[in-house]
């Protein structure tokens, strides 16, 4: 038994016209939950730019508008947003005390309708959020905003400035051939046991877990300079892993297959090669937990993109972000090496280091019509030819830097966050000459191919990184030898990525979704892609873990 | 705030939507306050108040879990409905336990009144004596203040419920010099909006950020530290939180001995370290159930030999033994020197404010790798001599406290009471440029 997609959306419309007490228009909700288009593409291709967005909201965000501009607000936005997050989790292993292997599910489907409003009074900002969609609701909340503002303008001392947005009334949906959600959490949960059973075939392999979550975000953005934005997000995230226990040892070991999340839909599941790659995923596990140490040392590594994106993003993204080098995150999650004084100038990469931020990368994990700023998404260049040439911005900061516009990295993580700059899609580009993966290992005499990522630590202003991997093989010789474990690697991001001498072209090009990324206080959590291509880094600090 | 008769309300409209006799929810709702400064000006601030109505519906084995941020008739049927969609859909869960009927949660005293009513406006003074007291050192100071309030329920059809509010105020600031030498960092947190002491955050944060400029440098190496609570919790956390019985039993956690079975019982860590729980702890207080079971006082590690650990529902019923729940705290004993006095007794050694960027390097030993952040300061012949550069640390925590030779009295720290804590040959590995 399933259900259907569209049995759902019956469900959710007979729920919508049984309005009770607490008086949500039924077309608020239901346009909302069901939205023309988004949730029911019916297989064919849909989302990319353009549209007209559906005015249903319009009569509840002008309320919050006309509220805080009778308020003396100086500018205000309201952004409702109703957020979807499936989880098909199982975790398979032996029965505990006995032999018969068994799977453990666990699926939620969870859903979230709120509002947050941002006003502008005095030249400070003021936020409130709240989860009644209401009218009444939206005028307190916004007169709660009106107050923040108010009460802290008596510490101001430079008043906000918001770099100029063209105002916008569109409509952006993601790309995606088939709904995930139209997939039911009964097939999605007997996918992911075939690929556990398929993992489990490797005698050794203790445990085996997969797991597919969906996300849907379903926003509307309207401002005082007369934005009005309706987007539909979607994305997917799959992946699975193994665990392989040596008991006499006392030693665990993991393998994943890691993919990445992206926006899109089912079809990149579909197109993923999960179940074709679980048998290697079981193998490589087992293979990892008898695997001879790394000989500590300087060595020289070849890196994937599967292990890359994450050292792109502690040491190339982060350093970037325009509030951290200006000091807004020097409470939590740290300053930049990367100040103001070095953009244009300062060598951080070698020559072949080319990195650009984009929110308008297919399938990219941070890719949006418009940011939470309202803004127009683009992509922008970080680094060229190694020179660090630009940061991450967002409206309230550009000016801080001399910058006539923002590049679209606004982003609140739900409707009761303060939207900030957060990371977009950062990816390295690919070698212009023709380099193969095997021409990279070729030129090592000795040092290590990593795959995946494991353990990973930088410092606050983006210097010193140490990172572990999913798994290790030796290089010697040119050729890539047998598999190896405890290995981590430390070094310091100018250090490391000017001993970057290789890196392959656009056939080895691979994109990989993040999420979880942590920043802001209170903390908000962010996903982007970072996509790159095998690169060589010379002589770097390889480490032997305990 | 959802009072108790609200939320008793509330899961009995949900409870009366579906005619599954298993059901269960949690009720979530939180109001929060906080206003955020850098370079010595409020950046951000928000006032939000949010809900979240977590409702599982079993069918059989087979459990399905929704959540709904809409208490209207239509947002709660919908979450019931789809929940037994979920749950017909689901595969039956060979770990299903059923579910505890009534129970005495213990009452828990975490709630503060004037915490859950404060607004901005009662945020402002400590703001602005700390841009005060910076600016007359010309600093450049950071800061966070938030308030929280949350009112909880828990409750299933076979008549269990639980219900708590509680409230927690956090102010933590950061100092740094103009020219980025130097960095100081300093919180206070209570359940008690009036407990919070900024003038003390203040102060320890100017005070560090003043000492720790210019640095010299010192190589990596093996250094008798003294961790300061907040470097102790950052790093015990890892540990603490991961004495799972099934892991251990399992093979899979530092629990688990080489070639089978577990070291419950045996003496792992120095004779010096004692680890608790206690939900009643009138300073960091705990909560009052986990999962659904009531909260209770446990001893994890006694005089160094483990003596619990942490036991699902599921694990006990499969073991044949008790279930032992989850901790929202931990508190471990210390000693009667002050820190100024175990730094007096401190022949040579660092002093590490706290770390920063904590992950697993090596989770079989739990060996970690961090970064001492925010004032790192060179002692000799019990004095602070001068500041020194940041580390990178890679180092087990289980061996770290089997090193431990001096601790203060446990201080309050994020949800725990840990002391400051003095080790030796803690394994500073590489330099931190970073300030």
């Amino acid at each position: 038994m399933s259900i259907s997609r569209r049995e759902f959306l019956e469900s959710c419309a007979i729920g919508a016209a049984a309005v009770g007490a607490a008086g949500v228009p039924s077309s608020l909700g239901a346009a909302l939950r069901g939205g023309k288009g988004a949730l029911a593409p019916g297989g064919s291709p849909g989302g990319g730019e353009g549209g007209t967005p559906d005015p249903v909201f319009r009569p509840l965000t002008d309320v919050a508008l006309e509220t805080a501009r009778s308020l003396g607000a100086s500018y205000a936005d309201i952004r409702v947003a109703r957020y979807r997050d499936q989880s098909a989790f199982l975790r398979t292993q032996a029965e505990p005390g006995g032999t018969k292997i068994q799977h453990v599910p666990e699926v939620s489907d969870r859903e979230s309708f709120g509002f947050g409003v941002r006003v502008l009074v005095n030249g400070t900002w003021g936020f409130a959020a709240g989860n009644k969609v209401e009218r009444d609701e939206v005028a307190r909340i916004t007169r709660e905003a009106v107050n923040v503002a108010k009460t802290n303008s008596a510490l101001m001392r430079e008043p906000v400035e918001l770099a100029p947005a063209t105002p916008a009334v569109d409509l952006y949906r993601t790309p995606f051939t088939k709904d995930p959600f139209a997939v039911s959490l009964g097939e999605k949960v007997d996918f992911l046991r075939t690929i556990n059973d398929e993992v489990m075939k490797t005698p050794k392999v203790f445990m085996a877990m997969s797991y597919i979550s969906c996300r849907f975000e379903h926003k509307w953005f309207a401002s005082t300079e007369g934005s009005y934005i309706e987007q539909y997000i979607q994305r997917v995230d799959p992946g699975y892993g193994a665990t392989a226990v040596d008991r006499a040892q006392r030693k665990t070991r993991d393998r994943s297959f890691q993919i990445g999340a992206v926006t899109g839909g089912w079809e990149y599941i579909e197109a993923a090669q999960m179940l074709e790659s679980a048998r290697r995923v079981g193998e490589e596990c087992v293979e990892r937990l008898s695997a001879p140490p790394v000989k500590p040392g300087k060595q020289d590594l070849v890196l994937l993109p599967s292990h890359l994106c994450l050292t792109i993003h502690e040491s190339m993204a982060h350093s970037t972000e325009l509030d951290r080098a200006l000091g807004y995150e020097a409470n939590f999650a740290g300053t930049s090496f990367l100040t103001p004084d070095k953009l244009g100038k300062f060598r951080v990469g070698s020559d072949l280091v080319n990195i650009v931020g984009d929110r308008i990368l297919p399938q990219g994990l941070s890719t949006c019509g418009y940011d939470d700023d309202g803004v127009k998404t683009l992509r922008f260049d970080i680094f060229k030819k190694g020179i660090f040439v630009d940061y991450q911005t967002i409206r309230d900061q550009a000016h801080l830097i001399g910058e006539k516009a923002s590049h679209a990295c606004s982003y609140a993580d739900s409707y009761a966050s303060i939207p900030f700059q957060r990371i977009p899609n950062v990816w390295l580009k690919p070698a212009e000459k023709a380099v193969s993966l095997d021409d990279l290992i070729g030129g090592v005499e000795e040092g290590v191919l990593i795959d995946g990522t494991g353990s990973w630590s930088i410092d606050q202003q983006r210097y010193n990184f140490q990172f572990g991997g999913d798994a290790f093989w030796e290089i010697k010789g040119g050729k890539k030898g047998q598999m190896i474990d405890r290995v981590a690697y430390q070094s310091r991001t100018p250090d490391f990525w000017q001993a970057c001498d290789g890196i392959a072209d656009q056939r080895f090009w691979q994109n990989f979704g993040l999420t979880g990324d942590g920043k802001g206080q209170p903390m908000q959590t962010n996903e982007m892609s970072h996509g790159s291509v095998p690169a060589r880094f010379r002589q770097i600090n390889v480490l032997l873990t305990e | 705030m959802l009072s108790r008769d609200e939320a008793r309300n509330l899961v009995d409209r949900i409870f009366k939507m579906s005619k599954s006799p298993e059901m269960s929810a949690n009720l979530w709702w939180q109001q929060e306050c906080n206003t955020r400064f850098a370079n010595n000006q409020i950046t951000t601030a928000g006032f939000t108040s949010d809900l979240r109505l977590n409702i599982s519906v079993t069918l059989g084995h087979k459990t399905g879990s929704t959540s709904t941020t809409e208490a209207s008739d239509d947002g709660l049927s919908r979450a019931v409905q789809h929940a037994e969609e979920l749950a017909a859909l689901t595969p039956e869960d060979p770990e299903y336990v059923v579910p505890l009927g009534p129970q005495d949660y213990p009452e828990i005293a975490a709630f503060d009144e004037a915490t859950a009513g404060a607004r901005s406006v009662q945020l402002l003074p400590a703001l602005r004596s700390s841009i005060e007291a910076a600016a007359r050192e010309k600093l450049n100071a950071s800061a966070f203040f938030d308030v929280n309030t949350t009112a909880a329920a828990i409750a299933n059809k076979r008549g269990l419920f639980g219900y708590t509010q509680r409230t927690w105020a956090d102010y933590s600031v950061t100092a740094r010099t103009g020219d980025g030498t130097g960095s100081g960092w300093a919180e206070s947190q209570s359940p008690r909006l009036g407990e919070v002491d900024s003038a003390r955050v203040n102060s320890v944060a100017v005070r560090k950020a003043l000492d720790s400029q210019k640095p010299q440098h010192l190589e990596p190496g093996k250094y008798t530290v003294i961790l300061e609570p907040a470097a102790l919790d950052e790093m015990l956390m890892f540990m603490a939180y991961g004495m799972d019985a099934r892991a251990a039993e399992e093979g899979r956690s530092f629990l688990s001995k080489r070639g089978g079975g577990t070291l419950l019982g045996e003496k792992i860590f120095g004779e010096n370290i004692t680890l608790r729980s206690d939900p009643f702890d009138p300073v960091v207080p705990g909560w009052p159930w986990s999962g659904e079971l009531p909260s209770e006082r446990t001893t994890w590690v006694e005089k160094g030999v483990v003596k619990t650990m942490m036991r699902s529902r599921y694990w006990a019923e499969k073991t044949h033994t008790k279930p032992v729940p989850f901790p929202s705290n931990m508190i471990m004993e210390g000693g009667s020197p002050t820190l100024d006095e175990l730094i007096a007794s401190t022949p040579r050694g660092l002093l590490v404010t706290h770390f920063w960027y904590i992950r697993f390097l090596q989770p079989d030993t739990v060996q970690l790798t961090g970064l001492t952040r925010d004032g790192l300061f060179y002692i000799e012949e019990g004095k602070i001599k001068h500041p020194v550069n940041n580390f990178r640390f890679n180092q087990s925590v289980v061996e770290m406290l089997k090193q431990v030779e001096g601790m203060t009295a446990p201080m309050p720290v994020n949800n725990n009471r840990l002391p400051a804590i003095r080790v030796r040959d803690f394994n500073m590995s590489s330099l931190s440029d970073a300030i």
